[in-house]
Protein backbone atom coordinates (compact mmCIF):
# COMPACT_ATOMS: atom_id res chain seq x y z
CA UNK A 1 0.00 0.00 0.00
CA UNK A 2 1.34 3.36 -0.89
CA UNK A 3 1.68 6.00 1.78
CA UNK A 4 -1.03 8.64 1.73
CA UNK A 5 0.02 11.80 -0.09
CA UNK A 6 1.11 14.81 1.95
CA UNK A 7 -1.55 17.38 2.79
CA UNK A 8 0.46 20.09 1.09
CA UNK A 9 2.67 19.54 -1.91
CA UNK A 10 3.65 22.92 -3.21
CA UNK A 11 6.24 24.13 -5.66
CA UNK A 12 5.29 27.61 -6.74
CA UNK A 13 6.80 30.48 -8.59
CA UNK A 14 4.77 33.67 -8.56
CA UNK A 15 6.00 36.77 -10.36
CA UNK A 16 5.43 39.82 -8.16
CA UNK A 17 6.25 43.43 -8.91
CA UNK A 18 9.72 43.55 -7.41
CA UNK A 19 10.70 39.90 -7.14
CA UNK A 20 9.46 36.38 -7.70
CA UNK A 21 7.97 34.46 -4.83
CA UNK A 22 9.47 30.99 -4.95
CA UNK A 23 8.24 28.48 -2.48
CA UNK A 24 8.60 24.73 -2.36
CA UNK A 25 7.14 22.74 0.49
CA UNK A 26 5.79 19.31 1.09
CA UNK A 27 4.41 18.12 4.39
CA UNK A 28 1.38 17.30 6.47
CA UNK A 29 1.21 19.67 9.41
CA UNK A 30 -2.20 20.17 10.95
CA UNK A 31 -1.66 23.85 10.60
CA UNK A 32 1.01 25.47 8.51
CA UNK A 33 2.25 28.96 9.20
CA UNK A 34 3.87 31.36 6.78
CA UNK A 35 5.85 34.12 8.36
CA UNK A 36 7.29 37.18 6.68
CA UNK A 37 7.36 40.94 6.96
CA UNK A 38 4.81 43.03 5.03
CA UNK A 39 5.32 42.88 1.29
CA UNK A 40 7.00 39.48 1.31
CA UNK A 41 4.26 37.93 -0.79
CA UNK A 42 2.30 36.15 1.93
CA UNK A 43 -1.16 37.23 0.82
CA UNK A 44 -0.29 36.38 -2.78
CA UNK A 45 0.64 32.88 -1.66
CA UNK A 46 -2.74 32.43 0.05
CA UNK A 47 -4.56 33.76 -3.01
CA UNK A 48 -2.73 31.16 -5.08
CA UNK A 49 -3.90 28.42 -2.76
CA UNK A 50 -7.43 29.81 -2.97
CA UNK A 51 -7.21 29.84 -6.78
CA UNK A 52 -7.73 33.57 -7.07
CA UNK A 53 -4.66 34.40 -9.14
CA UNK A 54 -3.81 33.74 -12.72
CA UNK A 55 -0.14 34.28 -13.24
CA UNK A 56 1.57 31.67 -11.14
CA UNK A 57 3.73 28.76 -12.24
CA UNK A 58 4.47 25.41 -10.72
CA UNK A 59 2.47 22.80 -8.92
CA UNK A 60 0.08 22.78 -6.01
CA UNK A 61 -1.49 19.59 -4.75
CA UNK A 62 -3.70 19.32 -1.71
CA UNK A 63 -4.16 15.88 -0.16
CA UNK A 64 -2.90 14.41 -3.42
CA UNK A 65 -5.42 16.31 -5.53
CA UNK A 66 -3.75 18.53 -8.13
CA UNK A 67 -4.98 22.12 -7.88
CA UNK A 68 -2.42 23.65 -10.13
CA UNK A 69 0.05 22.26 -12.58
CA UNK A 70 1.17 24.91 -15.01
CA UNK A 71 3.09 22.41 -17.15
CA UNK A 72 -0.05 20.35 -17.73
CA UNK A 73 -2.38 23.32 -17.86
CA UNK A 74 -4.28 22.23 -14.75
CA UNK A 75 -5.88 25.05 -12.79
CA UNK A 76 -8.80 24.07 -10.62
CA UNK A 77 -11.23 26.95 -10.22
CA UNK A 78 -11.56 28.59 -6.87
CA UNK A 79 -15.13 27.44 -6.37
CA UNK A 80 -14.16 23.79 -6.71
CA UNK A 81 -11.23 23.90 -4.32
CA UNK A 82 -13.37 23.89 -1.19
CA UNK A 83 -11.30 26.34 0.75
CA UNK A 84 -12.45 28.68 3.47
CA UNK A 85 -10.60 31.93 2.91
CA UNK A 86 -10.56 34.54 5.64
CA UNK A 87 -9.12 37.77 4.26
CA UNK A 88 -7.26 40.28 6.33
CA UNK A 89 -9.92 42.92 5.78
CA UNK A 90 -12.65 40.31 6.31
CA UNK A 91 -14.56 41.17 3.10
CA UNK A 92 -17.96 40.60 4.61
CA UNK A 93 -20.78 41.09 2.13
CA UNK A 94 -22.04 44.63 2.78
CA UNK A 95 -25.66 45.61 3.39
CA UNK A 96 -26.44 42.14 4.67
CA UNK A 97 -26.87 40.78 8.14
CA UNK A 98 -24.56 38.31 9.81
CA UNK A 99 -26.85 35.36 9.18
CA UNK A 100 -26.93 36.01 5.46
CA UNK A 101 -23.14 36.25 5.41
CA UNK A 102 -22.82 32.96 7.25
CA UNK A 103 -25.19 31.33 4.79
CA UNK A 104 -23.26 32.49 1.71
CA UNK A 105 -21.50 29.15 1.33
CA UNK A 106 -24.46 27.02 2.36
CA UNK A 107 -24.98 25.57 -1.11
CA UNK A 108 -21.50 24.10 -1.25
CA UNK A 109 -21.72 22.74 2.26
CA UNK A 110 -24.89 20.89 1.28
CA UNK A 111 -23.24 19.65 -1.91
CA UNK A 112 -20.45 18.25 0.23
CA UNK A 113 -23.08 16.15 2.01
CA UNK A 114 -22.89 17.96 5.33
CA UNK A 115 -25.75 19.02 7.55
CA UNK A 116 -25.93 22.79 7.43
CA UNK A 117 -27.95 23.23 10.62
CA UNK A 118 -25.48 21.15 12.58
CA UNK A 119 -22.41 23.03 11.30
CA UNK A 120 -24.18 26.38 11.67
CA UNK A 121 -25.12 25.69 15.31
CA UNK A 122 -21.62 24.50 16.02
CA UNK A 123 -20.01 27.56 14.43
CA UNK A 124 -22.20 30.11 16.17
CA UNK A 125 -21.67 28.45 19.52
CA UNK A 126 -17.88 28.20 19.18
CA UNK A 127 -17.51 31.72 17.78
CA UNK A 128 -20.26 33.13 20.04
CA UNK A 129 -22.19 34.68 17.19
CA UNK A 130 -25.72 33.98 18.47
CA UNK A 131 -26.44 37.55 19.52
CA UNK A 132 -25.03 39.02 16.31
CA UNK A 133 -27.06 37.00 13.80
CA UNK A 134 -29.54 39.72 12.86
CA UNK A 135 -27.10 42.58 12.91
CA UNK A 136 -25.99 44.32 9.71
CA UNK A 137 -22.29 43.79 9.09
CA UNK A 138 -21.68 47.54 8.92
CA UNK A 139 -22.51 47.73 12.62
CA UNK A 140 -19.96 45.15 13.76
CA UNK A 141 -16.74 45.89 15.60
CA UNK A 142 -13.37 44.67 14.29
CA UNK A 143 -13.30 41.58 16.47
CA UNK A 144 -16.88 40.71 15.58
CA UNK A 145 -16.17 41.07 11.89
CA UNK A 146 -13.22 38.73 12.23
CA UNK A 147 -15.39 36.12 13.94
CA UNK A 148 -18.11 36.44 11.30
CA UNK A 149 -15.56 36.10 8.48
CA UNK A 150 -14.21 32.98 10.15
CA UNK A 151 -17.71 31.65 10.68
CA UNK A 152 -18.67 32.30 7.06
CA UNK A 153 -15.65 30.30 5.88
CA UNK A 154 -16.47 27.43 8.24
CA UNK A 155 -20.12 27.39 7.16
CA UNK A 156 -19.12 26.63 3.56
CA UNK A 157 -17.85 23.14 4.37
CA UNK A 158 -14.17 23.79 3.61
CA UNK A 159 -11.42 21.16 3.43
CA UNK A 160 -8.76 23.76 4.07
CA UNK A 161 -8.85 27.02 5.99
CA UNK A 162 -6.75 29.94 4.80
CA UNK A 163 -6.24 32.72 7.31
CA UNK A 164 -4.62 35.94 6.18
CA UNK A 165 -3.17 37.88 9.10
CA UNK A 166 -6.07 36.85 11.30
CA UNK A 167 -5.16 39.27 14.06
CA UNK A 168 -3.43 42.10 12.22
CA UNK A 169 -6.44 44.36 11.85
CA UNK A 170 -7.17 44.21 15.57
CA UNK A 171 -5.56 46.14 18.39
CA UNK A 172 -3.44 44.32 20.93
CA UNK A 173 -6.12 43.81 23.54
CA UNK A 174 -8.50 42.33 21.01
CA UNK A 175 -5.84 40.07 19.54
CA UNK A 176 -5.62 38.14 22.74
CA UNK A 177 -9.40 37.85 22.74
CA UNK A 178 -9.61 36.52 19.16
CA UNK A 179 -6.67 34.13 19.38
CA UNK A 180 -8.61 31.71 21.63
CA UNK A 181 -11.37 31.53 19.00
CA UNK A 182 -8.82 30.57 16.38
CA UNK A 183 -7.39 27.90 18.65
CA UNK A 184 -10.86 26.58 19.38
CA UNK A 185 -11.64 26.45 15.67
CA UNK A 186 -8.41 24.57 15.02
CA UNK A 187 -9.17 22.03 17.72
CA UNK A 188 -12.91 21.66 17.13
CA UNK A 189 -13.11 21.47 13.35
CA UNK A 190 -9.86 19.66 12.64
CA UNK A 191 -9.56 21.22 9.20
CA UNK A 192 -6.01 21.76 7.90
CA UNK A 193 -5.09 25.41 8.17
CA UNK A 194 -2.65 27.77 6.53
CA UNK A 195 -2.03 30.92 8.53
CA UNK A 196 0.06 33.78 7.21
CA UNK A 197 1.22 36.48 9.54
CA UNK A 198 3.95 38.92 10.39
CA UNK A 199 3.34 38.30 14.07
CA UNK A 200 5.25 35.30 15.50
CA UNK A 201 2.93 34.96 18.47
CA UNK A 202 -0.13 33.82 16.56
CA UNK A 203 1.91 31.39 14.48
CA UNK A 204 3.51 29.98 17.60
CA UNK A 205 0.13 29.54 19.20
CA UNK A 206 -1.59 28.09 16.14
CA UNK A 207 0.89 26.26 13.94
CA UNK A 208 2.81 22.99 14.00
CA UNK A 209 5.16 24.07 11.29
CA UNK A 210 6.23 27.49 10.10
CA UNK A 211 7.79 28.62 6.83
CA UNK A 212 9.64 31.90 6.73
CA UNK A 213 9.79 33.96 3.56
CA UNK A 214 11.84 37.02 2.94
CA UNK A 215 11.84 38.86 -0.39
CA UNK A 216 10.20 35.94 -2.10
CA UNK A 217 12.51 33.22 -0.79
CA UNK A 218 12.06 30.53 1.77
CA UNK A 219 14.66 31.22 4.45
CA UNK A 220 13.47 29.02 7.28
CA UNK A 221 11.32 26.02 7.98
CA UNK A 222 10.55 24.07 11.12
CA UNK A 223 8.58 24.03 14.33
CA UNK A 224 7.65 27.53 15.56
CA UNK A 225 10.16 27.73 18.39
CA UNK A 226 12.99 26.45 16.19
CA UNK A 227 12.13 28.85 13.42
CA UNK A 228 11.65 31.99 15.43
CA UNK A 229 14.82 31.61 17.43
CA UNK A 230 16.93 31.01 14.33
CA UNK A 231 19.38 33.67 13.29
CA UNK A 232 17.95 35.92 10.61
CA UNK A 233 14.37 35.05 11.43
CA UNK A 234 14.59 36.42 14.94
CA UNK A 235 15.60 39.74 13.46
CA UNK A 236 12.51 39.80 11.25
CA UNK A 237 10.33 38.80 14.16
CA UNK A 238 11.96 41.11 16.64
CA UNK A 239 9.33 43.82 16.44
CA UNK A 240 6.83 41.52 17.97
CA UNK A 241 9.53 40.13 20.28
CA UNK A 242 10.10 36.45 20.64
CA UNK A 243 7.49 34.88 22.85
CA UNK A 244 7.89 31.52 24.49
CA UNK A 245 4.45 30.03 24.04
CA UNK A 246 3.79 27.31 26.60
CA UNK A 247 0.93 24.87 26.86
CA UNK A 248 -0.12 23.91 30.34
CA UNK A 249 -2.81 22.59 32.62
CA UNK A 250 -4.19 24.53 35.55
CA UNK A 251 -3.08 22.75 38.74
CA UNK A 252 -4.26 25.08 41.41
CA UNK A 253 -6.18 28.35 41.62
CA UNK A 254 -5.07 30.75 44.30
CA UNK A 255 -6.42 34.16 45.00
CA UNK A 256 -4.58 36.29 42.52
CA UNK A 257 -2.39 33.73 40.85
CA UNK A 258 -2.75 30.26 39.40
CA UNK A 259 -0.30 27.41 39.26
CA UNK A 260 0.03 25.86 35.86
CA UNK A 261 1.81 22.65 35.03
CA UNK A 262 3.75 23.02 31.82
CA UNK A 263 5.01 20.35 29.48
CA UNK A 264 2.81 17.90 27.63
CA UNK A 265 3.27 14.94 29.94
CA UNK A 266 1.83 16.68 32.96
CA UNK A 267 5.22 16.43 34.65
CA UNK A 268 6.28 18.11 37.82
CA UNK A 269 7.32 21.40 36.22
CA UNK A 270 4.92 24.14 37.14
CA UNK A 271 4.87 27.90 37.03
CA UNK A 272 2.99 30.69 38.77
CA UNK A 273 0.92 32.80 36.42
CA UNK A 274 -1.60 35.61 36.80
CA UNK A 275 -5.10 34.28 37.35
CA UNK A 276 -6.31 32.49 34.22
CA UNK A 277 -10.00 32.45 34.98
CA UNK A 278 -10.01 28.76 34.11
CA UNK A 279 -10.83 25.86 36.38
CA UNK A 280 -8.39 23.27 37.66
CA UNK A 281 -7.60 20.74 34.95
CA UNK A 282 -8.26 23.13 32.05
CA UNK A 283 -5.69 23.57 29.30
CA UNK A 284 -4.21 27.04 28.99
CA UNK A 285 -1.73 28.75 26.71
CA UNK A 286 0.59 31.32 28.10
CA UNK A 287 3.57 33.22 26.80
CA UNK A 288 6.74 34.72 28.23
CA UNK A 289 8.74 37.21 26.18
CA UNK A 290 12.33 36.10 25.67
CA UNK A 291 13.47 39.45 27.04
CA UNK A 292 11.47 39.06 30.25
CA UNK A 293 13.32 36.00 31.54
CA UNK A 294 16.81 35.95 33.06
CA UNK A 295 19.35 33.17 33.60
CA UNK A 296 21.33 32.39 36.71
CA UNK A 297 24.10 29.82 37.04
CA UNK A 298 23.47 29.40 40.77
CA UNK A 299 20.27 28.56 42.53
CA UNK A 300 18.88 31.98 43.38
CA UNK A 301 17.53 32.79 46.83
CA UNK A 302 15.44 35.61 48.20
CA UNK A 303 14.01 36.70 44.87
CA UNK A 304 10.60 38.23 44.46
CA UNK A 305 10.20 36.51 41.10
CA UNK A 306 8.03 33.45 41.65
CA UNK A 307 9.23 31.32 38.82
CA UNK A 308 12.57 29.58 38.82
CA UNK A 309 13.00 26.60 36.51
CA UNK A 310 16.06 24.42 36.41
CA UNK A 311 17.41 23.72 32.95
CA UNK A 312 20.33 22.98 30.72
CA UNK A 313 21.61 25.25 27.95
CA UNK A 314 21.00 23.50 24.70
CA UNK A 315 22.22 26.12 22.28
CA UNK A 316 23.62 29.62 22.24
CA UNK A 317 23.57 31.62 19.09
CA UNK A 318 23.98 35.10 17.81
CA UNK A 319 20.83 36.33 16.13
CA UNK A 320 22.33 39.62 15.05
CA UNK A 321 21.49 42.21 17.67
CA UNK A 322 21.41 39.88 20.66
CA UNK A 323 22.47 36.49 21.88
CA UNK A 324 19.78 33.89 22.26
CA UNK A 325 20.11 30.98 24.54
CA UNK A 326 17.91 27.99 24.14
CA UNK A 327 17.40 26.24 27.45
CA UNK A 328 15.85 22.82 27.89
CA UNK A 329 13.89 22.87 31.14
CA UNK A 330 14.64 19.73 33.16
CA UNK A 331 12.15 17.06 34.21
CA UNK A 332 10.26 17.07 30.94
CA UNK A 333 9.67 20.79 30.72
CA UNK A 334 9.64 22.67 27.41
CA UNK A 335 12.52 24.45 25.76
CA UNK A 336 12.60 28.18 26.31
CA UNK A 337 14.45 30.99 24.58
CA UNK A 338 16.10 33.61 26.74
CA UNK A 339 17.61 36.76 25.29
CA UNK A 340 21.06 37.68 26.65
CA UNK A 341 23.89 40.06 25.96
CA UNK A 342 27.34 38.89 24.93
CA UNK A 343 28.71 40.32 28.22
CA UNK A 344 26.37 38.14 30.25
CA UNK A 345 27.34 35.06 28.27
CA UNK A 346 31.05 35.83 28.87
CA UNK A 347 30.72 36.65 32.58
CA UNK A 348 28.61 33.61 33.41
CA UNK A 349 30.78 31.43 31.15
CA UNK A 350 27.65 30.05 29.58
CA UNK A 351 28.19 27.20 27.18
CA UNK A 352 26.19 24.37 25.75
CA UNK A 353 25.42 21.98 28.58
CA UNK A 354 25.68 24.59 31.36
CA UNK A 355 23.26 24.09 34.23
CA UNK A 356 21.16 27.21 34.65
CA UNK A 357 18.02 28.53 36.32
CA UNK A 358 15.47 30.45 34.27
CA UNK A 359 13.82 33.14 36.33
CA UNK A 360 10.76 35.21 35.50
CA UNK A 361 8.04 37.05 37.36
CA UNK A 362 4.46 35.88 37.61
CA UNK A 363 3.34 39.04 35.87
CA UNK A 364 5.71 38.45 32.95
CA UNK A 365 3.51 35.56 31.96
CA UNK A 366 0.71 36.46 29.58
CA UNK A 367 -2.29 34.23 29.46
CA UNK A 368 -3.38 33.65 25.87
CA UNK A 369 -6.26 31.29 26.52
CA UNK B 1 -35.24 51.17 -21.30
CA UNK B 2 -36.01 47.48 -21.20
CA UNK B 3 -34.30 47.00 -24.56
CA UNK B 4 -30.94 48.23 -23.43
CA UNK B 5 -30.94 46.90 -19.86
CA UNK B 6 -29.60 43.43 -20.59
CA UNK B 7 -27.06 44.27 -23.33
CA UNK B 8 -26.13 47.46 -21.49
CA UNK B 9 -25.45 45.64 -18.22
CA UNK B 10 -23.50 42.95 -20.07
CA UNK B 11 -21.28 45.47 -21.85
CA UNK B 12 -20.82 47.54 -18.68
CA UNK B 13 -19.79 44.50 -16.62
CA UNK B 14 -17.46 43.30 -19.36
CA UNK B 15 -15.79 46.71 -19.55
CA UNK B 16 -15.54 47.00 -15.78
CA UNK B 17 -14.16 43.54 -14.97
CA UNK B 18 -12.58 41.79 -17.89
CA UNK B 19 -9.43 42.34 -19.84
CA UNK B 20 -9.75 41.29 -23.47
CA UNK B 21 -8.51 42.12 -26.92
CA UNK B 22 -10.57 44.91 -28.43
CA UNK B 23 -11.80 46.21 -25.09
CA UNK B 24 -11.03 49.77 -26.09
CA UNK B 25 -12.72 49.29 -29.43
CA UNK B 26 -15.86 48.03 -27.69
CA UNK B 27 -15.67 50.90 -25.24
CA UNK B 28 -15.35 53.43 -28.06
CA UNK B 29 -18.21 51.89 -30.04
CA UNK B 30 -20.46 51.92 -26.98
CA UNK B 31 -19.68 55.60 -26.49
CA UNK B 32 -19.94 56.65 -30.13
CA UNK B 33 -23.65 57.67 -30.14
CA UNK B 34 -22.83 60.12 -27.35
CA UNK B 35 -20.51 62.19 -29.52
CA UNK B 36 -21.98 61.77 -33.02
CA UNK B 37 -24.61 64.28 -34.10
CA UNK B 38 -27.95 62.55 -33.37
CA UNK B 39 -29.02 63.20 -36.96
CA UNK B 40 -25.96 61.27 -38.14
CA UNK B 41 -26.97 58.30 -36.00
CA UNK B 42 -30.52 58.63 -37.31
CA UNK B 43 -29.29 58.69 -40.88
CA UNK B 44 -27.09 55.64 -40.25
CA UNK B 45 -30.06 53.74 -38.79
CA UNK B 46 -32.21 54.82 -41.72
CA UNK B 47 -29.63 53.36 -44.10
CA UNK B 48 -29.50 50.13 -42.09
CA UNK B 49 -33.27 49.65 -42.12
CA UNK B 50 -33.84 51.00 -45.63
CA UNK B 51 -35.08 48.72 -48.41
CA UNK B 52 -31.54 47.66 -49.39
CA UNK B 53 -29.88 48.24 -46.02
CA UNK B 54 -28.17 45.69 -43.77
CA UNK B 55 -31.46 44.90 -42.03
CA UNK B 56 -33.72 45.95 -44.90
CA UNK B 57 -36.38 43.93 -46.67
CA UNK B 58 -34.21 42.92 -49.62
CA UNK B 59 -31.36 41.63 -47.48
CA UNK B 60 -33.41 39.80 -44.83
CA UNK B 61 -36.22 38.65 -47.09
CA UNK B 62 -38.88 40.13 -44.81
CA UNK B 63 -39.76 43.55 -43.45
CA UNK B 64 -38.75 44.22 -39.83
CA UNK B 65 -41.28 47.04 -40.01
CA UNK B 66 -39.49 49.53 -37.85
CA UNK B 67 -39.28 52.73 -39.86
CA UNK B 68 -41.86 55.43 -39.08
CA UNK B 69 -43.47 53.39 -36.28
CA UNK B 70 -43.48 53.51 -32.48
CA UNK B 71 -40.80 50.82 -32.54
CA UNK B 72 -38.52 53.20 -34.39
CA UNK B 73 -38.89 55.72 -31.56
CA UNK B 74 -37.91 53.07 -29.03
CA UNK B 75 -35.04 51.91 -31.18
CA UNK B 76 -33.64 55.38 -31.81
CA UNK B 77 -33.95 56.30 -28.13
CA UNK B 78 -32.30 53.04 -27.08
CA UNK B 79 -29.32 53.60 -29.33
CA UNK B 80 -28.93 57.17 -28.12
CA UNK B 81 -29.34 56.24 -24.43
CA UNK B 82 -26.99 53.27 -24.64
CA UNK B 83 -23.69 55.17 -24.04
CA UNK B 84 -24.83 57.02 -20.95
CA UNK B 85 -26.43 53.87 -19.56
CA UNK B 86 -23.29 51.78 -20.15
CA UNK B 87 -20.96 54.42 -18.74
CA UNK B 88 -23.00 54.91 -15.58
CA UNK B 89 -23.47 51.18 -15.08
CA UNK B 90 -19.75 50.59 -15.60
CA UNK B 91 -18.99 53.13 -12.87
CA UNK B 92 -21.43 51.30 -10.60
CA UNK B 93 -19.60 48.01 -11.18
CA UNK B 94 -16.22 49.71 -10.75
CA UNK B 95 -17.30 50.71 -7.26
CA UNK B 96 -17.92 47.10 -6.25
CA UNK B 97 -14.82 45.60 -4.66
CA UNK B 98 -13.73 42.76 -6.99
CA UNK B 99 -12.31 40.90 -4.00
CA UNK B 100 -15.85 40.53 -2.67
CA UNK B 101 -16.60 38.61 -5.86
CA UNK B 102 -13.45 36.53 -5.32
CA UNK B 103 -14.68 35.79 -1.83
CA UNK B 104 -17.95 34.56 -3.30
CA UNK B 105 -16.01 32.20 -5.57
CA UNK B 106 -14.05 30.72 -2.67
CA UNK B 107 -17.38 30.07 -0.97
CA UNK B 108 -18.32 27.87 -3.92
CA UNK B 109 -20.44 30.32 -5.92
CA UNK B 110 -20.41 30.04 -9.71
CA UNK B 111 -19.97 33.04 -11.99
CA UNK B 112 -23.72 33.61 -12.41
CA UNK B 113 -24.42 33.38 -8.71
CA UNK B 114 -21.59 35.76 -7.92
CA UNK B 115 -23.01 38.20 -10.47
CA UNK B 116 -26.66 38.01 -9.43
CA UNK B 117 -26.27 37.66 -5.69
CA UNK B 118 -23.23 39.91 -5.14
CA UNK B 119 -22.28 42.21 -8.02
CA UNK B 120 -25.78 43.29 -9.08
CA UNK B 121 -27.16 43.99 -5.61
CA UNK B 122 -24.00 45.87 -4.61
CA UNK B 123 -24.14 47.96 -7.78
CA UNK B 124 -27.91 48.39 -7.58
CA UNK B 125 -27.97 52.09 -6.71
CA UNK B 126 -25.65 52.92 -9.57
CA UNK B 127 -27.70 50.73 -11.89
CA UNK B 128 -30.88 52.59 -10.96
CA UNK B 129 -29.03 55.82 -11.68
CA UNK B 130 -28.01 54.38 -15.05
CA UNK B 131 -31.63 53.55 -15.88
CA UNK B 132 -32.80 57.01 -14.90
CA UNK B 133 -30.07 58.78 -16.84
CA UNK B 134 -30.72 56.57 -19.85
CA UNK B 135 -34.39 57.45 -19.61
CA UNK B 136 -33.60 61.13 -19.34
CA UNK B 137 -31.37 60.90 -22.39
CA UNK B 138 -34.17 59.22 -24.38
CA UNK B 139 -36.58 61.92 -23.31
CA UNK B 140 -34.30 64.53 -24.81
CA UNK B 141 -33.72 62.52 -27.98
CA UNK B 142 -34.78 64.38 -31.12
CA UNK B 143 -32.46 64.10 -34.11
CA UNK B 144 -32.26 60.36 -34.59
CA UNK B 145 -35.95 59.87 -33.77
CA UNK B 146 -37.15 62.43 -36.26
CA UNK B 147 -35.14 60.80 -39.01
CA UNK B 148 -36.20 57.18 -38.58
CA UNK B 149 -39.57 57.57 -36.84
CA UNK B 150 -40.74 60.89 -38.13
CA UNK B 151 -42.90 63.23 -36.08
CA UNK B 152 -46.40 61.82 -36.37
CA UNK B 153 -48.67 63.16 -33.59
CA UNK B 154 -50.20 60.35 -31.52
CA UNK B 155 -47.91 57.82 -33.13
CA UNK B 156 -44.25 58.71 -33.18
CA UNK B 157 -44.27 62.12 -31.63
CA UNK B 158 -42.06 62.46 -28.54
CA UNK B 159 -41.76 65.20 -25.95
CA UNK B 160 -38.83 66.67 -27.85
CA UNK B 161 -40.51 66.62 -31.22
CA UNK B 162 -43.79 67.91 -29.73
CA UNK B 163 -41.99 70.97 -28.37
CA UNK B 164 -40.44 71.52 -31.79
CA UNK B 165 -43.83 71.22 -33.50
CA UNK B 166 -45.53 73.57 -31.02
CA UNK B 167 -42.80 76.16 -31.43
CA UNK B 168 -42.93 75.92 -35.22
CA UNK B 169 -46.72 76.34 -35.13
CA UNK B 170 -46.32 79.37 -32.85
CA UNK B 171 -48.33 77.58 -30.14
CA UNK B 172 -46.50 79.14 -27.19
CA UNK B 173 -48.87 77.77 -24.54
CA UNK B 174 -48.36 74.15 -25.54
CA UNK B 175 -44.63 74.67 -25.90
CA UNK B 176 -44.42 76.25 -22.45
CA UNK B 177 -46.42 73.43 -20.84
CA UNK B 178 -44.21 70.82 -22.47
CA UNK B 179 -41.14 72.79 -21.43
CA UNK B 180 -42.24 72.64 -17.79
CA UNK B 181 -42.80 68.91 -18.04
CA UNK B 182 -39.31 68.47 -19.49
CA UNK B 183 -37.76 70.70 -16.84
CA UNK B 184 -39.43 69.00 -13.89
CA UNK B 185 -38.85 65.43 -15.06
CA UNK B 186 -35.28 66.21 -16.10
CA UNK B 187 -34.44 67.91 -12.83
CA UNK B 188 -35.99 65.13 -10.76
CA UNK B 189 -33.99 62.50 -12.62
CA UNK B 190 -30.64 64.25 -12.46
CA UNK B 191 -31.16 65.13 -8.79
CA UNK B 192 -32.04 61.54 -7.93
CA UNK B 193 -29.08 60.10 -9.80
CA UNK B 194 -26.70 62.50 -8.06
CA UNK B 195 -28.01 61.32 -4.71
CA UNK B 196 -27.75 57.68 -5.76
CA UNK B 197 -24.19 58.09 -7.01
CA UNK B 198 -23.17 59.69 -3.75
CA UNK B 199 -24.47 56.79 -1.76
CA UNK B 200 -23.09 54.26 -4.18
CA UNK B 201 -19.61 55.65 -3.56
CA UNK B 202 -19.89 54.79 0.11
CA UNK B 203 -20.42 51.04 -0.37
CA UNK B 204 -18.43 48.31 -1.97
CA UNK B 205 -16.43 46.79 0.84
CA UNK B 206 -13.68 48.17 2.98
CA UNK B 207 -10.54 49.18 1.18
CA UNK B 208 -7.05 49.14 2.47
Amino acid sequence: MSASPPIFDIDLKIPLQEFNLELAYSGSPRSLGLFGVSGSGKTTFLECLAGLRRREFGQVAFEGEPWLDSTKGIRIKSRYRNVGYVAQDHLLFPRRDVRSNLEAGKKRLLENGLNFEEVFRNVISILELETLLDRKVELLSGGERQRVALGRALCSGPRLLLLDEPLASLDTGLRLRILPYLMKVRDAFRIPMVVVSHNPLELQALCDEVLVVSRGRLIGKGSPDEVFSAAGVFELAKDGGFENVLTGTVLECNNRTDTVSIGETGGSVSIRVPTTGEEVGQRVFCSIASGDAILSVQEPAGLSARNCLQGKVEAIFDSGSSILSRVEVLEGGPAMIVELTQDAVDDLKLAIGSDVYIIFKTNSVRILV
Amino acid sequence: MGCIFVPGIAVAYLLSRKEFVGKHVLSALATLPLVLPPTAVGYLLLKVFAERGLLGRETLGFDVGILLTGKAVIFACSVMAFPIFVRTAKLAFDEVEPRLEDMGKTLGMGGCRVFFSLSMPLASRGLVAAILLGFARSMGEFGATVIIAGNIPGKTQTLASAIFTAQQRGDDDSAATLLWVALIVGFAIVYTTERLSMRQASVGGSRK
